[in-house]
């Protein structure tokens, strides 16, 4: 599998090339946007790891010129500064995974085979997509707003954010941590409890048979997994 | 100046009287609502002028005073304020400086770990160094977070949730023994909901509750009290640690600040930081008072939803 990792910063590229290959991954390196859009069109990666914060263009120029021209090369961005909005941010860009730095080298190679499991898209790929659908249940990404059939259903902004980002990377198991990291933007262990309360939340709006879920489902000891079927929907 | 001495003065002379309230209110000593006790003590129309006259002059010149001591306080706050910004905007560059060096130094120990250069062990120490170095970076994200995080508006039963943190720390390794007792006023009625942001408000309530039982010895009770006046619903958490010395007050909520009392026990600098920023985005408070080797009492003030 073809890796392209693109960030200016030397220190990161030279550490994580051999990180990467040992991980079973042929690695390319691209050092700032232009070079990276020239490379992802002659080498086709399988994934692209892009770096925000890059001369000539930026990370997130890029990931839109890519999918404007319809290239739907999976995306994981490494975020700077790392706020919620930054995150969100990336995702609407049509990124499919961002990751904080400064991380965990072995997330992001977590994070790339779960990326790769997905399946290399032909089309858009779910993360740039503005509507999802799974059953008669729909979300606007854009409006925030959920609906089940045609009648709207009423989350809070954090229940939606819980329920997008499990439906993006529907068929993953997705620990509470990492659901705190993400969306919240703090992982204190005892903080998980704010994920149970949403997922609660989620559950009792969709109207939920918590023994037989249709869309979540708990991994007892590990986390959630949005167990249905995600499409882009028209 | 006490009242009562002034009123005795009333009675001797209401022109005296009169003039000693306006001097009293030029200096600042006399508040302008004593001035009805000089009327109804006078006993002659020319000490009633004089003395109101001097009334009228200390109140007018009391009132400047009063001005100025506004515009003063407003910019002792002003310069407060753009301190507070240009430390804010300083972590924030430190904090985005040291992002790329640690991913650097995270994927180099991985490198050498599995190169097997690890003869002598230095690269768990070192390993443990930079995780030590990344929450830091990852606390000021969160810090940086609360700034552009969309809040949620809800309400929110704050003594729900003092109960609900009290329990989550009980289930924490090592403090199944460390009791947290709960003071929450009963009668006539339990504090009412606030409005705000509920999972924020855990964190502020667990941060200063983590605190508390950080900075006390493990066999001193930590209290927690709420009570709610009407217009505010306030959580109080007391322990009988080590205290807080009277130079670190004013400083215990700015990033990174580490009290000397602080340095033994392992922690950020930011978790009453982080506690201040949320209550002041509820329009609420925090208040730390402390004595030194008695104890501190961090009181989260927040508005109740209906107020």
């Amino acid at each position: 599998m073809k890796i392209l990792l693109a960030d200016d910063e030397q220190a990161i590229t030279t550490e994580l090339v051999p990180f990467l290959r040992r991980s079973g991954f042929e690695v390319q390196v691209a050092h700032d946007g232009e070079e990276t859009l020239r490379k992802v069109q002659s080498l086709r990666p399988d994934v692209l790891v892009l770096d925000i914060v890059m001369p000539l263009l930026d990370g997130r120029e890029v990931c839109r010129r890519l999918r404007t021209s319809s290239n739907w090369t999976p995306v994981i961005m490494l975020t700077h500064v790392g706020s919620a909005g930054e995150r969100a941010m990336s995702l609407e860009e049509g990124a499919d995974d961002y990751l904080n730095k400064p991380f965990d080298p072995f997330e992001l190679v977590a994070r790339i085979k779960a990326v790769l499991r997905r399946g290399a898209p032909r089309t858009q790929s779910i993360a740039a997509a503005h509507r999802l659908s799974s059953g008669d249940l729909a979300i606007d990404r854009p409006s925030r707003r959920a609906f089940r059939g045609k009648r709207e259903i009423a989350l809070t902004g954090k229940g939606f954010a819980v329920l997008e980002y499990l439906m993006l990377h529907h068929g993953e198991v997705v620990a509470r941590e990492r659901l705190l990291d993400e969306i919240w933007g703090w992982d204190y262990p005892a903080a998980t409890r704010a994920v149970d309360v949403r997922i609660a939340e989620i559950r009792r709006v969709l109207g939920e048979d918590v023994e037989h879920p249709s869309y979540l489902e708990t991994i007892v000891g590990e986390g959630y997994r949005f167990v249905g079927t995600v499409d882009i929907a028209g | 100046m006490k009242s009562g001495a002034a009123i005795a003065t009333i009675l001797v002379s209401p022109a005296l009287a009169g003039t000693i309230f306006g001097v009293g209110m030029i200096l600042g000593l006399i508040p302008s609502n004593l001035v009805f006790v000089s009327l109804q003590a006078n006993s002659g129309i020319l000490p009633i002028v004089a003395g109101i006259a001097a009334s009228v002059v200390g109140t007018l010149v009391w009132g400047i005073q009063a001005h100025q001591r506004r515009a003063l306080d407003g910019a002792i706050a002003v310069e407060r304020r753009s301190q507070l910004e240009a430390r804010r905007r300083f972590v924030h560059r430190l904090n985005h400086e040291l992002k790329n060096p640690l991913t650097a130094m995270r994927a180099g120990l991985a490198n050498l770990a599995a190169g097997g250069l690890d003869a002598d062990g230095s690269l768990g120490t070192v390993g443990e160094q930079v995780d030590r170095l990344s929450r830091l970076v990852d606390d000021l994200r969160k810090l940086a977070d609360l700034e552009t995080h969309g809040m949620e508006c809800e309400p929110v039963d704050v003594v729900g949730l003092v109960r609900e943190v009290a329990e989550m720390v009980r289930a924490e390794p090592g403090r199944s023994c460390r009791s947290a007792q709960l003071h929450i006023q009963e009668i006539p009625w339990e504090p009412g909901p606030v409005r705000g942001d509920r999972d924020l408000l855990l964190l502020a309530i667990y941060n200063l509750l983590d605190n508390a039982l950080k900075f006390s010895p493990a066999e001193s009770p930590v209290e927690i009290r709420v009570v709610e006046d009407g217009t505010w619903t306030t959580v109080e958490v007391a322990d009988a640690g080590t205290g807080i010395a009277a130079y670190d007050i004013p400083h215990v909520a700015e990033e990174l600040y580490r009290g000397r009392g602080a340095q033994a026990v392992e922690g950020s600098g930011l978790g009453l930081a982080l506690v201040e920023r949320v209550a002041s985005l509820h329009d609420g408070s925090l208040i730390v008072r402390s004595r030194s080797g008695k104890g501190t009492v961090a009181t989260l003030r927040l508005p109740l939803h209906n107020s």
